[in-house]
């Protein structure tokens, strides 16, 4: 009898082992699935006088192969490379618009400026003029362009990371409504598998968007933590999560912040970027927070310095016509500064902002906190350097404005700030857009000095003129320029700025203000060195050769009736426009070579996520392996166990077979 | 839980596979485009170091063109001042045999006059040669600036409409205009220091040469007069300084000195001599030389030629004889100061060709400098691509035969 009920017994298990095998096998490629192994255990023997008789075998449990830890591991790993990747992707298209190249913008920027060689060699030729204001439009055109790629790339982000919200949300709420079932099916004392391997790899979904921590509770359910810290799912219930605008500066601050929000509450609370770890929603806010605001105001910061140099040059010289030029690029207004909306003083307190100095511009934004109304620190974004002032205090601190023109900015507050009041300064960033050329007739592009010099006609030295321009600097006064002759005066005036040169050696020379008559002296013995540039009220001659006692320069004012139109023939200012190539002004490099450095920094920036992105997905691989290498089905293992179990299986029905012939041997030996 | 050290789940082996399949696939279509394209820096991160170098190294190329086209115009506008001025040179050199020519005693006024026509038309072609602008319009001798035509006004009497002064040459550019102050209006009268003028009154048929000076430290630089009078056939002589008083202390001069011809008269560190017959009351000036320009020049000799025939058809030799000295004295000093502008301007000729070398040697290693950062070596290049094909097609053929082998075949 008892070996009837072992062959049962035993009939019975390895129908469910082969069972679970066939499970294992229809599930080989299911993502997610622990396969599961039955756990056979032996039936109590039963007590006799002659030993324990053993009395079969039974299913303990269908055991759901799975490694905590391992499996912790790879959803975090496989996290950390989601929000790389994600990363990097962003990155490629946004080097995309810094590519360079003959069609590139830096080559823009260098055929425009080249282009007034050719007005250096026939200032008269209109055609020559045409093309460099030609140059100039289609530069700002190619700016505007960059930038709306920028925009464009911002966008799409924006809306990435809102389907990564829904997303996130509706996995938050499938892994709380698991949860609740696990916990009820725990009651019933074995593992709910499939369950626990559906939680699973919902969890798994959910770090591809966000990297999550979890921590088990007694009752079966797993809480889920964003951030370190906040639950998004805790036992049956999720909260939820969403992308918005920071609360402090707003949109005017570019940026995007996460935000958590408990379920039945109304407030937000605001996560650390810096606490989110990997996932896409994390990857894509830092991409959109650093590397596209980095893009935005290297772009931002190059259409300033450009045409801001160029508009103040410009306007030094003078037109075909005999005027004053005026800006060739629209002036790019920074506006105000973006006023943290927890600020106690009133909307109308803000900082007025200008660019004084675009040569020293720095590619970044600026917080200014003040911890009084007179005192406190500006951060700059780019490199975290903080630097402290006190309006009031004597030197060697610094002032707030004194800061702001080292980095060639001009803020101003509207009214006085209170102690906690907090600004940014973005400007930088929608600069780019705004780039547009004004002056179109090729009569308007200033290509001629507004001073002319000349030799003494009796002059017995070698002096020969290297260059003469109009800077401007230092501001104010800016260019005061040489008086005008009066020969109707009595005595009459001669006009224009002399500089005499003097006997003996190392030579000097005075330089004589011929505005009066007799001339004013304004510097005596100046000393000469041929090749160094003099400057005086705003220009600058330089002067090779060797000159003689009684040798004269005369610097005068090119729009002084006596010199008629000789100023149209003049392309001086052409040539200041042309010397702006090699004026320093991004970080050092000069503005012919400034594209260059911005193409490396986001070529390095993309190069290195790259690598990261590289890195961190051969570890997600390895860790899945590692993952897979304990609960994944192995089908050549499946298929030995399957074999296994039918041989047991058989054996088992033979068991069977032999105790039904020992029954029926009895039965006919009992019968008659 | 079983071993896994020495376990693989089929389904992750196969995700392995595809995903080094895949690896090597986006490896080769990388090696494609960079085959290609001819380049080993395709985007900016590739090696954002040799990228930025590419970049530059194409800004100072096209710079570099710009120079080269700028030097081009330059050397073209230079070309065709040393041309003009050559040009010039023929010109002034006709001028002067026709002068020379001009002094022939037998001439009368009326062959005089026909000389005068020529002249008249050489010096109208040298002005317009000053006045010579290039194809952009651009005075040749514009100095640092003049107006449209640098020397207005009619032959007779010239002014430079501009700003004397000579543009340097750099290293990457020449000047392309020469100073026109320099060339044409510094011509100095007399043999350069002082000027010996006949007489307007003179009846006589005395003339005086160029003179020149015997002690420099003595010259004090002051106008004089010699005063010939003729008084019973006895000719004599008196210097007499004619400039506005204070007079410095000097050494007295000569007064009363019996005049034969040739005489040299000296006095205050220079001597000049006269020859010929003067009548009473004709006088020499002395005065120090002023500077002057090539048409006055030309004006005066072309004057002199003119003006030679006394009322009764005579010719007065006195004037004429030292107006074409003088003249041709004069017209050697501006030719010098021509030749002077055409040797700078051959010289900034040979400067251009100097730098077009320097810059097309910089071109080439610009080039250089760019392909050596951003091309692809083509060997290594095809090379790589093969290896890769290699490995791709291995990776593609194990993953065939791998999934051939199962347990469920055999049983």
């Amino acid at each position: 009898m008892s070996l009837l009920n072992v062959g049962a017994r035993a009939l019975l298990a390895n129908q469910v082992a082969l069972q679970t095998a066939g499970h294992n096998i229809a599930n080989v490629s299911t993502a997610g699935y622990s396969r599961q192994s039955v756990v056979l255990q032996t039936v109590q023997g039963q007590f006799t006088g002659g030993g324990y008789i053993g009395k079969g075998v039974d299913v303990q449990t269908i055991l759901r192969n799975h490694s905590e830890l391992l499996t912790r591991q790879a959803t975090a790993a496989s996290s950390v490379d989601a929000g790389d990747t994600v990363r990097m992707q962003r990155l490629r298209q946004l080097q995309d618009v810094f590519s360079g190249g003959p069609s590139g913008i830096g080559a823009s920027v260098n055929e425009m400026m080249n282009a007034l060689s050719d007005v250096v060699s026939s200032p008269m030729d209109l055609t020559a003029r045409s093309v460099a204001l030609t140059r100039m439009d289609e530069t700002a055109a190619r700016m505007r362009d960059a930038s709306q790629r920028l925009d464009e790339i911002g966008y799409t982000v924006a809306e990435q990371l809102k389907g990564s919200m829904i997303a996130v949300n509706s996995l938050a709420k499938s892994i709380a409504a698991v949860n609740e079932q696990i916990a009820r099916a725990k009651g019933n004392g074995q593992p709910a598998n499939d369950l626990l391997d559906q939680r699973d790899q919902l969890i798994r979904d959910l770090n591809q968007h966000i990297q999550t921590s979890q921590v088990a509770a007694d009752d079966g359910s797993v809480s889920v933590f964003v951030a370190g810290s906040q639950p998004l799912v805790l036992g049956n219930k999720a909260a939820t999560l969403s992308i918005d605008d920071p609360a402090d500066f707003g949109a005017g601050s570019g940026k995007k912040v996460l935000n958590f929000q408990q379920p039945g509450s109304a407030t937000k609370v605001e996560l650390n970027e810096n606490m989110l770890g990997g996932g896409q929603v994390a990857g894509l806010l830092r991409f959109q927070n650093n590397d596209l605001a980095e893009g935005r105001n290297l772009l931002g910061r190059m259409a300033i310095a450009i045409s801001e140099s160029m508009n103040t040059q410009n306007r030094l010289g003078l037109t075909l016509d005999g005027n004053p030029g005026e800006n060739l690029f629209a002036p790019i207004s920074l506006g105000n500064a973006v006023r943290n909306s927890f600020n106690t003083t009133p909307a109308t307190t803000n900082m007025a902002l200008s660019v004084t100095n675009p040569a020293v511009l720095h590619a970044s934004s600026y917080t200014i906190s003040f911890t009084s109304a007179d005192a406190g620190s500006i951060t700059r974004h780019s490199d975290g350097k903080v630097f402290s002032f006190d309006n009031l205090a004597p030197p060697p601190a610094t002032t707030m404005a004194a800061v702001f023109s080292a980095q060639g900015l001009s803020v101003v507050p509207t009214a006085p700030p209170a102690a906690g009041d907090q600004f940014m300064i973005n400007s930088l960033q929608g600069a780019a857009a705004e780039l547009k050329a004004l002056q179109y007739s090729p009569v308007d592009l200033a290509a001629a000095n507004p001073i002319n010099a000349a030799m003494g006609a009796n002059n017995t030295g070698t002096l020969q003129l290297a260059s003469l321009k109009a800077t401007g600097l230092p501001n104010p006064p800016g260019l005061v320029l040489p008086p005008n002759a009066n020969p109707a005066a009595l005595p009459p005036i001669a006009g224009g700025i002399q500089l005499q040169f003097n006997a003996g050696s190392p030579s000097t020379y005075d330089l004589l203000d011929r505005g009066t008559n007799p001339p004013t002296l304004v510097a005596a013995a100046q000393p000469f060195v041929s090749g160094q540039a003099i400057s005086y009220n705003g220009w600058e001659i330089t002067l090779n050769g060797a000159p003689k006692p009684g040798d004269t320069v005369t610097i005068g004012n090119a729009t002084d009736p006596q010199y008629g139109d000789w100023y149209q023939r003049d392309a001086g200012n052409a040539s200041a426009l042309m010397g702006l190539r090699d004026v320093p002004m991004f970080d050092g490099a000069t503005m012919a070579d400034g594209f260059a450095s911005a193409m490396a920094q986001i070529g390095t920036r993309t190069q290195s996520a790259q690598f990261a992105a590289e890195l961190s997905s051969a570890i997600a691989t390895n860790l899945e392996r590692d993952r897979t290498a304990v609960s994944g089905v192995n089908l050549d293992e499946e298929a030995a166990r399957l074999i296994q179990f039918q041989q047991a299986y058989q054996a088992s029905a033979k068991m069977l077979q032999i105790a039904q012939s020992i029954f029926d041997t009895l039965i006919q030996g009992l019968g008659r | 839980m079983s071993n896994s050290l020495y376990r693989v789940s089929t389904a992750n082996q196969y995700d392995i596979a595809l995903r080094n399949i895949g690896q090597r696939q986006t490896s080769l279509s990388n090696l494609q485009e960079n085959l290609t394209s001819g380049k080993r820096v395709v985007r900016p991160s590739d090696d954002p170091v040799a990228a930025a170098q590419a970049e530059r190294a194409l800004t100072r190329l096209s710079r570099n063109e710009t120079d080269l086209r700028a030097l081009d115009m330059q050397r073209n506008t230079m070309a065709l001042a040393e041309s003009t001025l050559g040009q010039t040179a023929d010109a002034m050199q006709a001028f002067r045999e026709l002068v020379v020519s001009a002094g022939n005693g037998t001439h009368t006024q009326t062959e005089r006059d026909a000389i005068v026509q020529q002249l008249v038309g050489l010096r109208d072609q040298i002005l317009s040669y000053a006045n010579r602008k290039d194809a952009n319009g651009l005075p040749l001798f514009q100095a640092l600036g003049s107006a449209q035509t640098p020397f207005p006004g009619t032959a007779a009497s010239v002014s430079f409409a501009g700003l004397p002064g000579q543009h340097a040459s750099g290293n990457t550019q020449i000047a392309k205009v020469l100073d026109g102050d320099a060339a044409w209006m510094s011509v100095p009268t007399g043999n350069g220091v002082f000027e010996v003028s006949i007489g307007a009154g003179n009846t006589g048929k005395a003339w005086a040469d160029l003179g020149q000076v015997t002690d420099p430290s003595a010259l004090s630089g002051r106008n004089y007069s010699i005063t010939f009078s003729v008084v019973g056939g006895v000719t004599t002589y008196d210097v007499i300084d004619t400039s506005p008083p204070p007079a410095p202390a000097l050494p007295p001069l000569p007064t009363g000195v019996p005049y034969t011809s040739p005489a040299t008269i000296a006095f205050h560190g220079l001597s000049l001599q006269i020859t010929g017959a003067p009548n009473n009351t004709d006088s020499f000036a002395v005065t120090p030389s002023q500077p002057s320009n090539v048409f006055e020049v030309l004006e005066n000799a072309i004057g002199t030629i003119r003006d030679a025939g006394n009322p009764d058809g005579s010719t007065d030799f006195g004037s004429l004889t030292h107006g074409i000295t003088r003249g041709l004295t004069e017209i050697d000093s501006a030719m010098n100061r021509l030749q002077a502008s055409r040797g700078l301007a051959g010289d900034l000729l040979n400067r251009a060709d100097r730098i077009e070398g320097e810059l097309d040697t910089r071109a080439v290693q610009l080039e250089d400098d760019r392909s050596r950062a951003e091309d692809l070596d083509m060997i290594k290049g095809i090379s790589d691509f093969q290896n890769q094909q290699v490995g791709y097609e291995a990776a593609l053929k194990s993953y065939a035969q791998v999934q051939q082998l199962s347990l469920f075949k055999f049983i």
